[in-house]
C-alpha cells in the first residue's frame, strides 16, 4: 500500500471517529443539560422527568418484571404487523401490476385511504375486533399497508424499458418476465419500502396500544398519563426512540447484504 | 441467392389522443442471406418501429413480411440491457435460459465466445464492474449464443464512446461475415452505415418512405477499418448525406 493510500485511509477513519465523538457529545450533553435544568428547578421534574428518574423507572420496571414484557409485546406487534404489511403489500402490488385496469379503477380510492387519518377508524376497529392484539395489528396494518402497496407498485412500474423489451424479444412468458425481471429488479424499492413500513408500523402499533392494550410501550405511556407519573411517559418515549433506531439499522444492514452488487 | 426476408408494402399508423400519426408509408425491400443492411433516417422517422415490425414484436401494421417460419431472430438494443443482479455469465446465458435452450452444445458455444472476446476473467463478476464497451460485448455474446439467422441491431453502439464503438462494430461485422449471418442495423450515423454494411436504405422523415437504397462496394472488406480507408468511402457518405437532406428548420 502506498503512503498516500495509507494517509487517505487514515483520514477516512479519523473522520468517522470525529463524527461518532460529536454524536456522543451531543447525546451526553443533552442528557446532562436535561438533568441539570431539572435539578436546578428551571424546568419541572414532574412534567419533563429527568435522565436519572428515567433510569430509576427502568430499574423499578425491571424489578417488577414489567420492563421486558412491555418491550416484548410492542416488538411482537411491530413484527407481526410489519411482516403482514410487507407481504400483503407485495401481493397486492403484484396484482395491480398484472391487472393495470384494476389499478386504474382503484387508484383514487387508494389515494383517499392513504390520506385518511386512520386513527379516526379506532373506535370502529375496537368494536369490530375487540379489545385485544387483533385491533392493534389491524390499526398498524391500516397505516403501513397503503404505503407498502404504493412504493412496491411504483418499483414494479420502474422496470428498465430496454430490459423489458429484451425479455419480449427473447420470447419470455408473462411468468418469466414477472419472476426473472420485475420482482428482482424491484429489490431496491422493496427494501426502501421496508424502511417506510417500519416507521409506519411503529406509529400504528403505538396508536393501537393507546386505544386498547394491557401491556406494551404504548400502554406504559397511557398508564403514566393516567396516574400522573410522567416518568413512565418519558421512559416510554426514550424506549421507542431506541427501538426505532435499532429497527432502522437492522434494515440498513439487510439492505447492504442484499444489494451488494446493485 | 434467394431472399431470406421479403418486406412488402409496410404501413403503420400510430393513434394518440391528439390524432393519427402516419409513421411508415409503404416500405418494401428484400434481404438476401448473409447480407448486412443498414437503415438510416432522421430521428423519429420510424426506423426502430420498422425493426420491431420485422422482429414480430409489433404486430400492428399492414403489409406483409415473408420469412421462413423457423428463422431465428435476435435483437440487440441501444442499451446493453444487462441485469445488474446477475453475473456476467448468467447474463450471457439469459436468452438461452428464457428460451429453454441450455444444453452442453449451446454452453460450449458460450464458452467459446467468452474466450473469443477475452471476457473469461469477468465471467463471475457483476455488470457494474465492467466498462460500457465490455458490457455491450456481453450483450453481443448473449445475442450470438442463440445462433440467430437474422440479427436486428437497434443502434447498439450509440451509447458507447467512439473507441469502443469502432471496436465493437468491427466485432459484429467480423462475426457476421465469418458465420454468414444476415444483419439489419438501424443507425443515425452515416459513417457507421457506410463502413458496416453491404446496402444502406435511406428513409425520409415521417411518414417514412424509402428515399434511396445505396449498394456499397469496397475492394477490401476484411474489417470496418479497411472499409473506411477505401477511396469511395467519402463518395458513399456524400450520397447518403444528400439523400437524408436533413432539414434544419
Amino acid at each position: 500500500m502506498s503512503l498516500e493510500q495509507k494517509k487517505y485511509l487514515k483520514k477516512r477513519r479519523l473522520n468517522k471517529i470525529k463524527v461518532l465523538v460529536c454524536q456522543i457529545i451531543l447525546l451526553l450533553g443533552f442528557l446532562i443539560i436535561w438533568e441539570i435544568l431539572v435539578n436546578k428547578g428551571v424546568i419541572s421534574s414532574f412534567i419533563y422527568s429527568s435522565p436519572s428518574r428515567i433510569y430509576k423507572t427502568i430499574i423499578e420496571l425491571i424489578n417488577n418484571n414489567n420492563f421486558f414484557i412491555h418491550i416484548y409485546i410492542t416488538l411482537k406487534e411491530v413484527f407481526i404487523s410489519f411482516i403482514l404489511g410487507i407481504s400483503l403489500g407485495f401481493v397486492i402490488a403484484l396484482i395491480l401490476y398484472e391487472f393495470k385496469f384494476l389499478a386504474k379503477v382503484i387508484d383514487p380510492f387508494l389515494t383517499m385511504l392513504n390520506s385518511l387519518p386512520k386513527v379516526a377508524l379506532g373506535p370502529l376497529i375496537i368494536i369490530a375486533c375487540g379489545a385485544n392484539i387483533k385491533s392493534i395489528i389491524l390499526m398498524a396494518l391500516l397505516i403501513n399497508l397503503i404505503v407498502c402497496i404504493i412504493t412496491i407498485y411504483n418499483g414494479f412500474l420502474g422496470v428498465d424499458e430496454y430490459i423489458l423489451k429484451l425479455f419480449k424479444t427473447l420470447g419470455a412468458s408473462k411468468y418469466q418476465i414477472l419472476t426473472q425481471l420485475v420482482i428482482p429488479s424491484s429489490y431496491q424499492t422493496i427494501i426502501a419500502s421496508f424502511k417506510l413500513c417500519v416507521a409506519q408500523t411503529l406509529i400504528g402499533v403505538i396508536m393501537g396500544e393507546f386505544l386498547v392494550s394491557k401491556q406494551g410501550i404504548g400502554y406504559l405511556i397511557v398508564y403514566g398519563k393516567q396516574v400522573f407519573n410522567l416518568n413512565y411517559v418519558m421512559t416510554g418515549i426514550i424506549l421507542l426512540g431506541i427501538i426505532s433506531y435499532i429497527l432502522y439499522r437492522l434494515i440498513i444492514i439487510l439492505e447492504n447484504k442484499l444489494l451488494k452488487h446493485l | 441467392m434467394s431472399n431470406l426476408l421479403e418486406i412488402k408494402n409496410i404501413f403503420k399508423n400510430y393513434h394518440t389522443k391528439k390524432g393519427e400519426i402516419e409513421a411508415i408509408k409503404g416500405i418494401s425491400f428484400n434481404i438476401k442471406k448473409g447480407e448486412i443492411i443498414s437503415i438510416v433516417g432522421p430521428s423519429g422517422c420510424g426506423k426502430s418501429t420498422l425493426l420491431s415490425i420485422i422482429s414480430g414484436l409489433d404486430k400492428n401494421y399492414s403489409g406483409s413480411i415473408l420469412k421462413d417460419d423457423n428463422l431465428k431472430i435476435a435483437y440487440m438494443l441501444q442499451s446493453d440491457a444487462l441485469l445488474p443482479w446477475l453475473t456476467i455469465y448468467e447474463n450471457a446465458i439469459l436468452g438461452l435460459k428464457l428460451k429453454k435452450m441450455i444444453n452442453k452444445k449451446t454452453l460450449e458455444y458460450v464458452d467459446y465466445l467468452f474466450d473469443f472476446y477475452k471476457l473469461n476473467e469477468f465471467k463471475h463478476t457483476y455488470p457494474k464492474y465492467l466498462s460500457g464497451g465490455m458490457k455491450q460485448r456481453v450483450a453481443l455474446i448473449r445475442t450470438l449464443a442463440l445462433k440467430p439467422d437474422l440479427l436486428l441491431l437497434d443502434e447498439p453502439f450509440s451509447a458507447l464512446d467512439q473507441q469502443s464503438r469502432l471496436l465493437i462494430s468491427d466485432d459484429v461485422y467480423k462475426i457476421a461475415k465469418k458465420e454468414n449471418k444476415t444483419v439489419i442495423l438501424v443507425t443515425h450515423n452515416i459513417e457507421e452505415a457506410v463502413s458496416f454494411s453491404d446496402k444502406v436504405i435511406v428513409l425520409s422523415k415521417r411518414p417514412s418512405e424509402i428515399k434511396n437504397i445505396v449498394t456499397i462496394n469496397f475492394i477490401n472488406q476484411e474489417s470496418i477499418y479497411e472499409r473506411r480507408k477505401d477511396v469511395n468511402y467519402h463518395n458513399y457518405f456524400d450520397i447518403i448525406w444528400k439523400d437524408l437532406d436533413i432539414d434544419e428548420s
